[in-house]
């Protein structure tokens, strides 16, 4: 990860991907994380982040549940099978709210769990919380 | 139907009826499914730390992918669906423009989402009462003396659990 600076220099800014297939989402979480000082990349599905998470690091991952392709389930079941990202931190944001869903996600080997609207601040906090 | 719900149905029988005034009612279809649904939002207020003057756009998101989320659970799918999209008058001049706000989010939305809008009724200043049939997709609209429409006012962000992050 590129979190290690020389004394001096600004640390690097937490690399955020983002994975919802509303571009309405996508906007409004790109929004209220680049203004926190994050740096965010984003994916429209599972399959898409699968793919580009094969050839780039993030720090964290926030993924929604219901997407077309490959959900959130599958996406966080294919990553904690890979070498590459058995470790990362994978948040889930979704308008899901049934302890079945959130038993789940847990159990696909999900970081936390965050029911839709998001609170800015909780997010920001979440995330340099499980950010390493 | 009041603000903040979203109901969906597939049954030839069901109707969904609501009045609207300064808030705004997403009717969305999907033909092949025969599945639709509706929405009935006020952009809420932002949380009391983070409010700057204006609406929370994420409350409105929220209530449009509850209702996309729903229809897809009912085999509709997202690509096939048509909206309609009705109410954001302006009548209580202490809200200012907060009918043409709502207005303005619903409509980018459907834009965004590349949801075809295949009917709008929006904005001016009159109250509207909507009747749904989501099986078949027929709106009917008619506009209602202001007196009848609810004094919508837009609500703090719901105090529950929403927005909250649990780590396992």
């Amino acid at each position: 990860m590129s979190q290690s600076q020389s004394t001096g220099t600004q640390p690097a800014a937490t690399r955020v991907l983002t994975v919802d297939d509303s571009a309405s989402m996508r906007a409004l979480l790109r929004n209220a994380l680049v203004s926190r000082g994050f740096e965010v990349e984003q994916c429209e599905d599972g399959q898409e982040a699968l793919e580009w998470l094969a050839g780039n690091e993030v720090d964290v991952i926030i993924t929604d549940i219901n997407m077309p392709r490959l959900d959130g389930f599958g996406l966080i079941e294919r990553l904690r099978s890979s070498a590459l990202h058995a470790d990362r931190p994978i948040l889930v944001l979704t308008t899901e709210s049934s302890d079945e869903k959130k038993q789940r996600a847990r159990q696909a080997g999900a970081t936390g769990w965050i029911v839709k609207p998001f609170d800015a601040e909780k997010l920001t906090t979440a995330l340099r919380r499980v950010a390493h | 139907m009041i603000q903040g719900q979203v109901r969906t149905s597939g049954a030839d029988d069901v109707e969904f009826s609501t009045i609207l005034g300064s808030c705004v009612a997403t009717c969305l279809f999907d033909p092949v499914a025969r599945v639709g649904g509706m929405n009935h939002f006020l952009l809420a207020q932002p949380p009391e730390e983070t409010r700057d003057g204006g609406f929370d756009a994420n409350y409105g998101l929220f209530l449009m992918e509850l209702l996309i989320n729903e229809m897809m659970q009912q085999g509709a799918i997202k690509t096939r669906m048509k909206g309609r999209l009705y109410g954001g008058a302006n009548i209580n001049a202490d809200l200012g423009e907060i009918g043409s706000a709502n207005a303005a989010f619903a409509r980018n939305f459907l834009a965004g989402e590349g949801i075809e809008k295949v009917f709008e009724d929006l904005e001016g200043t009159r109250a509207r009462r909507i009747q749904f049939r989501p099986a078949s997709g027929l709106v009917r609209c008619r506009e209602v003396e202001p007196l009848a429409a609810p004094r919508d006012k837009p609500l703090a962000r719901p105090q529950s659990a929403l927005g909250n992050v649990e780590l396992f």
